[in-house]
């Protein structure tokens, strides 16, 4: 708990009762800029294994941008930059040393709209394993099988691995790019909005995904749904104009927040 | 859309009220068969728009023929395959300038397409703002000028700086080469095949370059993002995803430049040397189906000349036609790949 302020909300980066669970990442004073904006404010925040963090709130407060910083995808473009740490273990992946390449295979995102690479089924998946590892054929033919098994993909798609990957629906393209994610075994899966351009059936079917997949990896998902915040995630973090209001177990959250804030925009009176 | 411009301000139909007076449905009526008549008339216009491409197309085609037609009778199919273009006797054969325009084409899309393609990668995924729109504008400015300044550009200085510096160097170099010692056999010219080939380069790189650079600016930052997201280079980046990605694009933009290397005139006549014969070199000089054109429909008496002028321009014609077929299947060649 950081020390008392009445003017500064009371953010945790512990959000209580995580005794025996594994920090992954740990993000701490993190100020994000684009140009002279200043997009996110000092933001503290603990994402652990094995479990679902949502980040809520209102368009516009950041919770995208974190997203991006804890990958660093911001560095593709000029004139944005974040200061403070993120640390994933150990290491500062803020650092300019930091190996990008390396980061972004240990921390794998899904994007809002599905984004299936212009080329096969099969390659769509092979193509990040070739990245990093030289495999047989039928090695790889297996991690390509277990990946969209992994995404609950493969039974729909084993007759026509050598379609187009564009040729799928869109609930199944972005359960392409899950597994696509999962294939490169990232230690970390950001899901960015992943159901924003899907239908409630596709939506059904990727939140069960990630309730699957959180066993094995750190999950963080922006969601603009606080039903599906409510569903899928452990905990929870509220963030309105650039801050971390509000950050703690879900089920809390949804139930008794401590913010005025938190329980205006989860009752819906804005945002 | 009142024509009489007298209907009271409140409208009793914009309400959402009952029904319209008997005198507004006059009204409305007008309105619609004057919209009507305005879209029929502008349903003609395009259409005859697009059915005069058609017209000028065929009237071209038919000139063309009925030009050549003397030439095909006197010399039939082996017009192709003669090297021989003498006036005097009036022997003409069609095989030297169809191997200048190929091999010069060639030669400049082998440089051009991978640097212009280069450039347009750089431009687009590289390049910090304050670089790009000067090498942009510089692009541009490049395909703006006219061909006869290159032309001028590559006789005076072009082509003896190539004599000097670079031609001697080539036939030292490969002179103990298999294969590549014939290719760059002979006297240092300046002029020749292979310094039309590099003008050419010049010129249709801008074509190459802008066309790619604003197909890449269009591949969606998402699916960039995707892949750089799951630890990509940026060359994997742009070798997996951009460039399949816009692969449509981009070959539609080399086969505009090579339509353009293909039927250029003014510079290539300027440094190919007009010289119709075929010599394995690409040092020696050489002619192409529009230098010869260029150079000699002035001083062509005699209708078997003119005609197999003409004849030759038929030829150019068909190459083109070929070179587009054969963009065209490429694409479908290369869909199927992709399991389309």
């Amino acid at each position: 708990m950081s020390t008392a302020n009445f003017t500064v909300p009371t953010v945790a980066a512990n959000p209580g009762n995580t005794d025996d669970l594994v920090e992954k990442i740990t993000v701490k004073n993190l100020d994000f800029y684009y140009g002279d904006n200043r997009a996110l404010k000092d933001i503290n925040v603990s994402l652990y294994h094995g479990r679902v963090t949502a980040f809520i709130g209102p368009s516009g407060c950041g919770k995208s941008t974190l997203l991006r910083v804890l990958n660093r995808m911001y560095d593709l473009y000029p004139n944005q930059r974040a200061t403070g740490t993120v640390r994933l273990d150990n290491d500062n992946i803020l650092s300019p040393s930091q190996d990008l390449n390396l980061l972004r295979a240990k921390v794998g995102m899904v994007f809002q709209k599905p984004t299936p690479f212009p080329m096969t089924i099969y390659e769509n998946i092979a193509f990040g394993i070739r990245l990093y590892e030289k495999l047989s054929k039928s090695d790889l033919d297996g991690r390509v099988q277990q990946a969209l098994q992994r995404a609950a993909l493969w039974n729909e798609v084993k007759d026509k691995l050598d379609a187009n990957g564009l040729s799928l629906s869109g609930g199944q393209q972005q359960r392409l790019c899950i597994a696509r994610t999962v294939a490169v075994r990232p230690e970390v899966i950001l899901f960015d909005e992943p159901c924003s351009a899907l239908d409630p059936i596709s939506t059904a079917k990727i939140e069960e995904l990630i309730d699957e997949l959180k066993e094995d990896y750190t999950i963080a998902i922006v969601t603009h749904n606080m039903q599906q915040a409510a569903r899928v995630s452990d905990f929870t973090a509220f963030m309105y104009l650039g801050e971390l209001v509000e950050y703690g177990e879900t089920t809390r959250m949804f139930t008794t927040p401590s913010d005025r804030r938190t329980q205006d925009y989860i009752t819906g009176r804005f945002g | 859309m009142n024509s009489s411009g007298e209907r009271p301000v409140v409208d009793v139909a914009f309400q959402g009220g009952g029904a319209i007076s008997a005198a507004e449905k006059v009204d409305r009526a007008k309105v619609l068969k004057r919209l009507r008549f305005g879209d029929d008339a502008f349903r003609h216009l395009t259409r005859a728009a697009a059915i005069a491409v058609l017209v000028i197309l065929s009237g071209i085609i038919f000139s063309l023929v009925y030009g050549s037609l003397p030439a095909i009778q006197k010399f039939g199919i082996g017009f192709l395959f003669d090297e021989s273009w003498n006036p005097v006797t009036e022997k003409f054969g069609a095989i030297a300038p169809i191997y200048g325009t190929v091999l010069t084409s060639l030669i400049a899309m082998l440089i051009a397409v991978p640097i212009g393609l280069f450039i347009a990668l750089f431009l687009t995924e590289l390049c910090p703002m304050w670089l790009g729109r000067p090498i942009g504008i510089a692009v541009e400015l490049l395909a703006g000028i006219p061909s006869i300044i290159y032309g001028i550009w590559g006789l005076f200085v072009f082509a003896p700086f190539l004599q000097q510096y670079v031609q001697p160097f080539l036939i030292s170099a490969f002179g103990n080469v298999p294969v590549l010692s014939n290719l760059f056999a002979g006297p240092p010219y300046g002029i020749g095949i292979l310094t039309a080939g590099l003008i050419l380069a010049i010129m249709v790189l801008p074509f190459i370059t802008s066309i790619s650079r604003d197909v890449f600016d269009a591949v969606p930052p998402m699916l960039k993002e995707s892949a750089y997201g799951l630890g990509c280079t940026t060359w994997e980046v742009a070798r997996y995803v951009v460039l399949p990605f816009t692969r449509v694009g981009v070959i539609g933009g080399v086969m505009l430049a090579l339509g353009r290397a293909l039927g250029e005139t003014m510079a290539v006549t300027f440094v190919i040397g007009n010289a119709h014969r075929i010599s394995g070199s690409i040092l020696a000089p050489g002619t192409t189906i529009s230098a010869t054109i260029a150079n000699e429909f002035t001083e062509a008496v005699g209708d078997i000349y003119t005609s197999s002028l003409i004849l030759i321009g038929l030829i150019l014609f068909v190459i083109t036609f070929i070179v587009l077929a054969f963009a065209r299947l490429m694409l479908m060649r290369l869909n199927a790949r992709l399991g389309k």
